[in-house]
């Protein structure tokens, strides 16, 4: 590689920052320094003709590093990227620095110390481009086709856009059928129109005249081109990267196929019955069946822990068209897609471990889903609420919120969406039987979105009871055949004894059977609560750490159907977003393991936030780590790790940092000792610039950016010291908001660790802090500064022994 | 100014002020430490004995003074003494607060604040005259051999004193209330 | 031959010797020995713990240090020092802080608590240790005539997260050992409920209306006897039957039992050697019922 020829242009703000900062004495540095060829001033030059100025300078060969102090950086580095990269000059000897924010606003009140700290500042830059290596870009494999995981309403309404948008798309759903919870709800709040829609979803089929966008008689699921449906099915093994996946799938025999013409024959003959779960076992189903009314696809299912199979077979005897095969076997379906949706949805909470509710004891006392099921006109009471006992009709029902949900014992969480159901409940039974006694106990009425304090309003006219008060016991009364709830009424501060022909329990909503199994699958990682976590619900929702794995609906956490949808059509966005270009262009800011010095301690796979890293057998019997460009992200925590130094960033090497380190220590004319802060380009690097922006702090506090907190090693901390700091700080995200997952909590171990190191080297471990802060709290950076400046001054001089 | 409405016919106009310490201290109290978990379900009275049977006590509304800073009234008042301890509540509360536990921190403070009722005194003084909150009599004791059982060995009333002196026990008792 | 520290507590010796006599009559025929040890003070329950929550739980580590020096677990005969004991064990066993605190007041009389031994309630002995087989197998004068309303007390199954000894909400080791012995464990109104005992003294006339509940709806049941497995709730149930007949007018002779006396009897204990007179109500109806 050629030798450095450095070009420094500094900004001066219209010359506001030279009122404080030596621009002539910085100059004549600069001059001294071997290897840069140009220094220039201007008032900016991230655009005009600053900007042009550096262009040329770059296309003349003049330089070939640029280092720019600009005024406004966050968007001048980006504008200036633009410019040199088309420039012909690799992005990676460009460095562009703060000196406003970061030197001459907060340091105003010491412009002699401040014009010192802009020589280090400028030192470390031109030190970090003289060392750099050219960048390389990759170009990954985006496979334009998604898989989506579950057939409920989100699965489907994801699976519609993609496959509407042109990509190909694989939607696999464990049960036979479509439709998933909310299906067998008869009804969707607010606006009480059919569930049924969504076990065969809407299209925007242009084959088809259309009389309504909203009703869905007209499902086409099947005939949506691209979309491939594959039920009875669930994802066994992922391999392969973002954009390029392999995805194994395990298909279970259906036993019928598509000849079917659903007449039902095979029902009426079949000898076996089982408790029917999609009634909520209500009723029961034979071993052949199918889910009524509408469902997709139409084609019956055997159930094959219930058949008897050849040795019956009476089935096949009936059959029409010839469609049951009893000796169909499993399939294992390989798929290669470029990005997965998960939208497994949720289920509802078992309570019969709240015993004092004695559910599943009490037959009469049931859940939302089996009384979702007697409402339903097509349900197996054919639209009776019936008491599950003695079959006679309940008039007295009382509902119970909250069981299961806002317990520590169980579920602590809101689960969000049961007043609306116990509401939307109590007024369906109420339309059809206006002189049923219903009571609702709660702890708090939660109607609070669009359209759902009208539901309440609604319950009250209807004459329907509200009892504040959570019930502790249900009491049955052999005698008469009661139930009673024993609840106080807390308005009235009057205990009740309310008798009840059927007590409907709203139990929580808690994550889906098999969730646990899939993110482990997947890679992807499940929140306290079990539910699938969004990698940052108010900036990348739908985002897992994984890139092209997205999560949306009930799996990430209960929801209504509207919110579901929206859910789900953002996580479709996201997957288009990602593989529209069919092809993954990735800048390598990536890390990479010297496999040579790899002692196969294996720490970094574990260490990495985002499954990047992987074993690779070396020979001999020994593995060594390998980085997935692909999948890395930069942050450094594996650099942080390793206990060898056997890796490094190709943004941001060792030899880089050890360089910044000396540079920003030196330049030390004034007596005042010196701080060393290392901040990470996120939450810890806002903090500094909004610290820089409108407060002060002393000029002495010297600041080195890396990506993420976590590349550091206790190694950094002492070349720091023994460069000249006098104390050093660490300014990362807080713990549990790192924007690298585990950077900043990896990093607070390493302070702690390094204490204890500098305390046995004689050495004051308080001469080192770790701050955890974000953008909003340049104040508390402010006076950590100057905390730890008047704390090292007390101290006295470092003495290293 | 706080009007509270309590077991329906007994109305409170603004009497003691409100102390926003009050929660600050119960939660730094041994046994207290989950109060502020509270949020009024009201699990706690229905499963209540003693709520059940009587007016002048009741779980949930005495937690709710306590929430709302009313110390007066509940160091001073009759029903923390009222509780059975049977936990029955506890058990049963959502929030796993230990209400029973709450209850017992309560009354401390009430002592400390000096209000003691004579029956709990008269616990105490047999714990430290006879390491036995219902002393034995000579009596009883004597009887012990006519029933075939073997004599009682004597109980460590010195050591439980030097425990009583060490916590500060003793000195709670002196204050009457 | 298994053994135990015995943890006798106040009430028993004060006033229940009966228990106490049942108790070791009974245990030491199913091959239970129980050792007496010196200077065991009261448990520390509720009165204590009212008084200073801190102070009751240094007692009741006292007490198991003294446990913990002989290497006994412990094993109790009333629930209610089942509880503060029980209690106190697994929070200090499992709470580093407050073991640090109480072993500091402990310092003041040279003991330290370990957290080494267990404490037992001696259905659980019962239960685990001795076995329902065994238990059958001394069987002299099986209870089968008898329909006995049991009444563990609050304190063996609550709070259940210390005191892990049954499910609190459907609890089964207290009838399982009354059905051992032949007699019936019949269901009846709030079973779990307490007796209303602790309120004694402060508030007797609400004492008094929780016990006639419980008094009512075991008769009520058509119980032959409630049985008992603590003296204070004993004390209540038996000797305000005599309350309840000044104070309400009504008579319901429910004889009250406690379950080491039942125990007893079945093992083939006679009854003189019982000292059955300490019950207010008579138990005439029960002896014949037991043959």
């Amino acid at each position: 590689m050629e030798e450095a020829r450095i070009g420094v242009f500094l900004a001066d703000s219209g010359g506001q920052l030279s009122k404080i900062l030596d621009f002539e004495s910085i100059t004549e540095f600069l001059r001294g320094i071997p290897g840069v060829t140009l220094v220039q001033r201007a008032s900016e030059f991230w655009r005009g003709y600053g900007l042009k100025t550096i262009i040329e300078a770059v296309k003349s060969g003049k330089i070939n590093r640029v280092v720019v102090a600009e005024g406004i950086p966050k968007i001048g580095e980006i504008a200036i990227a633009k410019s040199i990269n088309s420039a012909g000059l690799d992005l990676s000897f460009v460095e562009v620095l703060d000196l406003k924010s970061h030197c001459a606003w907060p340091h105003r009140d010491s412009p002699r110390e401040a014009t010192e700290k802009a020589k280090a500042m400028l030192l470390a830059a031109i030190e970090k481009v003289r060392l750099s290596q050219p960048i390389e870009k990759a170009v990954f494999p985006a496979v334009k086709a998604v898989l989506v995981i579950g057939g409920g309403v989100a699965g489907m309404q994801a699976a519609e856009d993609l496959a509407d948008m042109g990509f190909q798309v694989y939607l696999i759903e464990k049960e036979p059928f479509l439709g998933g919870l909310a299906a067998r709800a008869v009804r969707f709040f607010p606006t009480d129109d059919c569930a049924v829609c969504i076990q065969s979803p809407t299209s925007d089929l242009k084959t088809v005249t259309h009389t309504s966008r909203k009703c869905i008689y007209r499902s086409g699921i099947s005939e949506i081109p691209n979309l491939q449906i594959l039920t009875n099915s669930r994802i066994i093994k992922l391999e392969g990267e973002p954009g390029n996946f392999k995805v194994t799938i395990e298909k279970k025999p259906r036993y019928v196929n598509d000849r079917c013409v659903a007449c039902g024959l095979c029902a009426t003959v079949c000898p076996v019955e089982v408790p029917d779960e999609y009634n909520a076992k209500l009723t029961t189903r034979k071993a052949i069946y199918m889910n009524m009314p509408l469902v997709y696809p139409p084609i019956y299912v055997i159930d094959g822990s219930a058949c008897k199979f050849h040795e019956c077979a009476k089935c096949v005897e009936v059959c029409p068209t010839n469609a049951i095969d009893l000796n169909q076997k499993a399939e294992t379906i390989i798929l290669n897609v470029g990005s997965i949706i998960v939208a497994t949805g949720f289920k509802e909470f078992d309570p019969s471990v709240i015993k004092e509710y004695h559910y599943g004891e009490y037959p009469d006392v049931i859940t939302h889903l089996e009384l979702a099921r007697m409402i339903d006109s097509f349900g197996p009471t054919g639209g009776k609420i019936i008491r599950p006992s003695d079959k006679k009709e309940a008039k007295r029902i009382v509902f119970i919120q909250c069981v299961g949900s806002r317990d520590k014992r169980w579920n602590p969480y809101c689960s969000g969406i049961c007043c609306m159901i116990s509401l939307k409940h109590a007024a369906l039974i109420k339309e059809v039987h206006p002189d049923a006694d219903i009571t609702i106990c709660y702890i708090d009425i939660r109607t609070t979105g669009r359209e759902h304090e009208y539901y309440y309003e609604k319950a009250r006219e209807m004459g329907i009871k509200f009892v504040k008060g959570r019930p502790t016991e249900i009491l049955h009364d052999p005698a008469t055949n009661t139930l009673i709830v024993d609840v106080e009424d807390e308005i009235l501060k009057r205990f009740l004894e309310l008798e009840a022909d059927l007590v409907v329990l709203a139990a929580a909503m808690v994550p889906s059977d098999g969730s646990e199994e899939l993110a482990k699958i997947l890679g992807i990682e499940l929140d306290k609560d079990g539910f699938f976590k969004e990698y940052n619900s108010k900036l990348r929702p739908t985002e897992t750490k994984i890139r092209g794995i997205l999560i949306c609906g009930g799996a990430t956490f209960p929801k209504d159907v509207p919110t579901a949808s929206l859910h789900a059509h953002s996580a479709a966005i996201k997957a288009a977003k990602f593989l529209n270009e069919g092809k993954i262009v990735k800048d390598l800011k990536v890390a990479y393991v010297n496999e040579e010095y790899c002692g196969d301690c294996e720490c970094c796979p574990v260490t990495c936030p985002y499954g990047a890293i992987s074993l690779v057998p070396s020979g001999n019997g020994h593995f060594v780590a390998r980085v997935s460009p692909l999948k890395c992200e930069g942050c450094g925590i594996c650099v942080g790790t390793c206990p060898v130094g056997a890796i490094e960033l190709n943004h941001l090497t060792s030899k880089q940092i050890s360089a910044q380190i000396k540079a920003l220590l030196s330049v030390n004319e004034t007596p005042k000792p010196k701080v060393l802060a290392i901040y990470c380009s996120e939450c810890g690097g806002t903090a500094l610039d909004s610290a820089g922006m409108t407060m002060s702090y002393p000029a002495n506090v010297r600041a080195l950016k890396v990506p993420c907190t976590g590349v550091i090693r206790a190694q950094h901390i002492l070349e720091a010291f023994k460069a000249g700091a006098q104390g050093v700080m660490i300014v990362g995200c807080k713990p549990e908001g790192c924007h690298y997952e585990a950077g900043s909590q990896m990093a607070k171990k390493k302070v702690e660790l390094t204490k204890a190191l500098l305390a046995a080297y004689g050495i004051e471990p308080d001469r080192l802090e770790m701050f955890n802060l974000i953008y909003i709290e340049g104040d508390k950076f402010a006076e950590a500064a100057r905390m730890m400046s008047e704390r090292i001054e007390k101290l006295g001089p470092l003495v290293i022994a | 100014m706080i009007i509270l409405l309590m077991a329906g016919d007994f109305v409170r106009d603004g009497g003691g002020k409100s102390n926003s310490d009050f929660i600050k201290n119960v939660k730094e109290m041994l046994g207290g430490e989950t109060i502020t978990s509270c949020y009024q379900c009201g699990t706690c009275a229905s499963s209540c004995p003693v709520a059940k049977t009587t007016e002048r006590f009741n779980p949930r509304q005495l937690l709710r003074i306590a929430l709302l800073g009313e110390s007066d009234e509940i160091l001073s008042g009759d029903a923390i003494w009222l509780c059975s301890s049977c936990y029955n509540c506890q058990e049963r509360c959502p929030q796993k607060v230990e209400i029973a536990e709450v209850i017992f921190a309560l009354r401390n403070m009430a002592i400390r604040a000096g209000k003691i009722p004579q029956l709990y005194i008269d616990f105490a003084n047999g714990l430290m005259n006879e390491g036995r909150v219902v002393p034995v009599s000579k009596f009883v004791e004597k009887k012990r051999a006519d029933y075939g059982l073997p004599p009682l060995k004597p109980t460590g009333v010195e050591q439980l004193r030097k425990i009583l002196a060490a916590t500060g026990f003793d000195k709670l008792i002196s204050k009457k209330g | 031959m298994a053994s135990y520290a015995l943890f006798l507590g106040c009430t028993i010796p004060a006033r229940q010797p009966q228990y106490e006599i049942a108790a070791r009559k009974a245990l030491a025929k199913l091959g239970i020995e129980l050792i007496d040890l010196e200077n065991m003070t009261c448990c520390a329950p509720p009165p204590v713990k009212s008084i200073d929550l801190e102070t009751g739980l240094a007692i009741s580590a006292y007490n198991i240090c003294l446990a913990e020096e002989s290497d006994l677990d412990i094993l109790t005969l009333c629930v209610g020092c089942f509880e503060s004991l029980a209690m106190a064990n697994n929070l200090l066993k499992e709470n580093q802080q407050l073991r640090k605190r109480i072993n500091q007041i402990l310092s003041n009389v040279g003991k330290e608590f370990k957290g080494t031994i267990e404490v037992k309630h001696y259905l659980g002995v019962l239960l685990n240790d001795v076995g329902v087989e065994k238990i059958r197998q001394n069987l002299v004068k099986p209870l089968s005539k008898l329909k006995v309303a049991a009444f563990s007390g609050c304190h063996l199954l609550r709070p259940s997260e210390l005191l892990r000894f049954d499910d609190p909400e459907r609890p089964r080791v207290f009838d399982t050992l009354i059905e051992t012995l032949g007699a019936k464990s019949i269901p009846y109104k709030n079973k779990l409920r307490c007796c209303g005992g602790p309120l004694r003294g402060y508030a007797d006339d609400i004492a008094l209306a929780i016990t006639r509940d419980k008094i009512v709806n075991a008769y009520n049941a058509g119980a032959d006897c409630i049985s008992t497995l603590c003296p204070f709730c004993f004390l209540t149930l038996d000797l305000g039957q005599m309350l309840i007949k000044t104070t309400y007018k009504e008579e319901y002779n429910l004889p009250i039992i406690h379950y080491a006396e039942l125990l007893s009897l079945s093992l083939g204990v006679e009854p003189k050697e019982l000292a059955l007179d300490f019950h207010k109500v008579k138990l005439d109806k029960v002896l014949e019922k037991i043959g």
